[in-house]
């Protein structure tokens, strides 16, 4: 409850006379209100800066340092007051928070600094109001990250743990090269080969002059074929090596092998061991020639060594239905357009569009503004849409290309900021649970007082979820047997922090004189039907609606003050309203 | 030329008041721009029976939650919601309201609130006899009908909630009325008048008992 709501207490008890006219039973006594909470100034000295509050302010709050008694240690006989030896700048807030119950954090401030004052005076960090809480987690969160930082570096100047096992050791060398030298130079040497490796692709085809005893032209891959040959075989026997390894010291394989640098790498080395099996077989040639292709995809292993490589995938991937939409509008363009030239150039002698497919290459070097010149339109009207092709090419490429660009950068920070939000909500929901409850303990007891009232007037009972079903599916139980049990005990524990106090006082109330036997067993037992309500649980057997729909039976115990006397027209009036209370109290344990 | 600037800002007013007379949302803006101030605490100190003291701590804490000064209905509902966690308090919060609200402006000033505290809290049996009966004639007619004693009895039980033991069935306020009326109504003409709820509650021990208990609340 709010700290300002518990000066309206007062006001809500005076108003609780107007149900005693109508109260069928005897109200229960007040709490003796023991702490006459004296409401003098309190002098706060923070460094020289004096801050002055009404004690109850700081009351308000009795888990802190400035609520509780560990105050006392900071006070100062001579000149009767409370010194601390802080930064004032950061107390302010502080005691804002005991004022408002909100606590703020100031964006100038340091984030280890304001940490280190919550600390000190007891207070939480997680009940940071909303307004202040992004900032306050995200400044906490940069902190974070640069300490972990520094620590990785000192990390990776240390020596590294002897107790990591080979098989984890292998990993970390491959993940984070820069840990180990080993690890360091095997990145560089697999770099190297993979550069190699493509250049290798690239000149082999590459014209090298004639032989000797030939005329025509032979690539350079003919000439030297043994050189090329020995040289792929290099690079294949490195890259399988590395592939075999990683494999190893991945900690999940399976996990590995779908990823997608592994098939990437499994790509690369595949054409040359397929070339291996299959060698002097002409039919399958063809097929062997194309793989060689699949060699190219070696570049791809790069991207292990460039991280950007690796984020341009990320975006491409993340921009796909944009990317999507602006080849589907190409698309519809280009044939609608192929159509249009080809029925124009129908006429025409001895035209290129022989098709609307052999109009789609004509279309697209023109829309794409390449103009090739290999394709031209001969009669008017083909040249006339030829034009307007040409023209609605720059517009149907140029629009969508901007909002692929806003919408890349929108995905991605959106992507940040949604992490960002939702890690933060986790760990604040975990905090929000341990918030201190700005309650006094008088509070407390008088407002329980409240609420026993209003019982007491309606002649019914406060109960929680959890009892009231359990009262449901007992009552339906116990509507064939209807035995009564003697007094059993019930310590209440499944009710909420409100009226778990409230019970517990009861207990502590009910005198002596009245047999109130502790069991220390569970026990399940059918509901004992008390004497004086006996003209209500008649009616209860018959129409009481069964609101619940779960049906379990849970253990309980069940309290019954004897002796069981009736309670609305009772004249003799005992001692304490307690005694007379015939209370029936059900909890779930 | 005057009488023209007259009709002008006559015209103005005019236009003000119409406006500001039409739009609900308006008005809660203008109260909410309402700065009230109460009056002088000499003054309250003569017409309540509070102390000076505790008048500052009472309109302390009513600053606290309501900053312009006066509590509207909403405000005062949500506020004495927030001690009955477990039931539907806003019916019974809508006839204190209009009980404390003895002007009957829509508002509750921090005289309006002090002068019943100061009855509830300090006046003699009596007065707080005459609270009561005014808490229950929600027509402020004189007479206790039993359609408005159910009403005030349904929200009492609406305060408790659903989950009570025993389970609150639909007849329980239509009972608990009928005993009431039996144990008020003397003369049995269907309503109870302020005579006959005052003898009533003075011949009974309980209630006499009950309305010392919030003595020393302050």
């Amino acid at each position: 409850m709010a700290a300002g709501v518990a000066a309206w207490l007062p006001f809500a008890r005076a108003a609780a006379i107007g149900w005693m006219p109508v109260a069928s039973t005897p109200m229960p006594i007040p709490p003796q209100d023991k702490r006459k909470a004296q409401d003098g100034l309190i002098i706060l000295n923070v460094s020289g800066t004096k801050f002055q509050t009404w004690r109850t302010t700081l009351e308000r709050y009795p888990d802190t340092l400035l609520g509780s008694t560990e105050r006392d240690f900071f006070f100062h006989e001579e000149t009767n007051e409370y010194f601390f030896d802080r930064d004032p700048d950061i107390f302010r807030h502080i005691l804002n928070f005991y004022r408002t119950g909100k606590l703020h954090y100031p964006r100038q401030e340091c984030i280890s600094a304001y940490d280190e004052e919550l600390a000190f005076f007891g207070i939480i960090p997680e009940i940071i109001g909303d307004c202040c809480y992004e900032e306050y987690k995200d400044r906490r969160r940069e902190n974070a990250e640069r300490l972990q930082d520094d620590e990785e570096m000192d990390m990776s100047n240390d020596v590294t743990p002897v107790n990591l096992t080979f098989r984890e050791y292998l990993w970390r060398a491959f993940e984070n090269p820069h840990t180990s030298t080993l690890a360091l130079v095997f990145y560089y040497v697999t770099g190297f080969f993979i550069a190699i490796s493509v250049m290798a692709n690239v000149v082999e085809t590459v014209p090298c002059g004639t032989l000797p005893n030939r005329s025509k032209e032979v690539s350079c891959g003919d000439r030297y074929a043994l050189a090329f040959f020995c040289l792929d075989t290099a690079c294949v026997m490195i890259f399988t090596v590395e592939y075999l390894l990683r494999l190893i010291a991945a900690p999940s394989r399976c996990k590995f092998m779908k990823s997608v640098m592994s098939v990437i790498d499994v790509v690369a080395i595949m054409p040359y061991y397929i070339g291996l099996v299959m060698t002097d077989n002409d039919q399958v040639s063809g097929a062997f020639v194309t793989l060689r292709v699949f060699r190219v995809f070696r570049i791809f292993k790069f991207s292990r060594h460039s991280a950007g490589l690796r984020i341009l995938g990320y975006t491409l991937k993340s921009c796909a239905s944009e990317l999507g939409f602006l080849l589907f509008s190409l698309t519809m363009a280009i044939i609608i357009f192929a159509t249009v030239m080809f029925y124009a150039e129908k006429g025409s002698s001895a035209t290129k569009f022989t098709s609307i497919p052999a109009a789609f290459w004509y279309t697209i070097v023109t829309m794409t503004t390449l103009g090739y010149g290999d394709m031209v339109p001969k009669t008017i009207v083909g040249k006339v849409f030829g034009s307007i092709c040409s023209l609605s090419g720059v517009l149907v490429i140029a629009l969508p290309v901007p909002v692929i660009v806003s919408n890349f950068s929108r995905i991605y920070h959106q992507s940040q900021r949604a992490e960002k939000r939702r890690a933060q909500r986790a760990s604040k929901e975990a905090g929000q649970a341990l918030v201190v409850k700005a309650a006094t303990p008088p509070f407390e007891s008088q407002h329980h007082h409240l609420l026993h009232c209003l019982e007491k007037t309606t002649n019914h009972e406060f109960v929680d979820e959890q009892t009231f079903q359990a009262n449901c599916m007992e009552v339906s139980v116990v509507n064939k047997a209807g035995s009564r049990s003697s007094s059993l005990s019930s310590s209440p524990h499944g009710l909420g922090s409100c009226c778990s106090r409230r019970h517990k006082k009861k207990s502590s109330f009910s005198p002596p004189s009245t047999n109130n036997q502790e069991l220390s067993t569970i026990q399940i037992r059918e509901r004992p039907v008390s004497n004086s309500r006996a003209s209500l649980n008649a009616k209860l057997d018959e129409t009481v609606p069964l609101k619940c729909d779960e049906s379990y039976i849970t253990p309980s115990m069940v309290s019954l003050s004897a002796p069981v006397v009736t309670s609305a027209d009772e004249d003799a009036s005992t001692t304490t309203a307690y005694s007379q209370s015939n209370i029936v109290r059900v909890s779930a344990l | 030329m005057e009488s023209k600037r007259v009709e002008t800002v006559s015209a103005r007013v005019d236009a003000a008041a119409a406006v500001s007379s039409t739009d609900s949302v308006e008005d809660e803006l203008e109260l909410s721009a309402v700065r009230h101030r109460p009056e002088g605490l000499e003054q309250l100190e003569a017409q309540t029976r509070f102390s000076r003291k505790e008048l500052q701590i009472l309109y302390r804490g009513f600053k606290n939650e309501c900053p312009s000064g006066v509590v509207n209905e909403d405000t005062f509902k949500d506020i004495y919601a927030q001690f009955f966690p477990q039931g539907d308090a806003s019916t019974y919060a809508h006839f204190l309201f209009n009980a404390f609200d003895t002007d009957h402006n829509g508002s509750v000033s921090f005289e309006d609130f002090v002068m019943g505290l100061s009855i509830l809290l300090r006046g003699t049996v009596q007065e707080k006899l005459i609270w009561a009966f005014n808490l229950y004639d929600i027509n402020k007619d004189g007479y206790i009908t039993k359609e408005e004693m159910l009403d005030i009895m349904k929200a009492i039980y609406d305060m408790m909630g659903k989950c009570t033991y025993p389970v609150l069935k639909e007849e329980t306020p239509r009972q608990h009325v009928e005993v009431f009326f039996q144990k008020m109504d003397k003369n049995k003409d269907g309503v109870v008048t302020i005579d006959e709820f005052i003898d009533c509650c003075q011949n009974d021990e309980n209630i006499m008992r009950s309305m010392h208990l919030f003595e020393n609340v302050l």
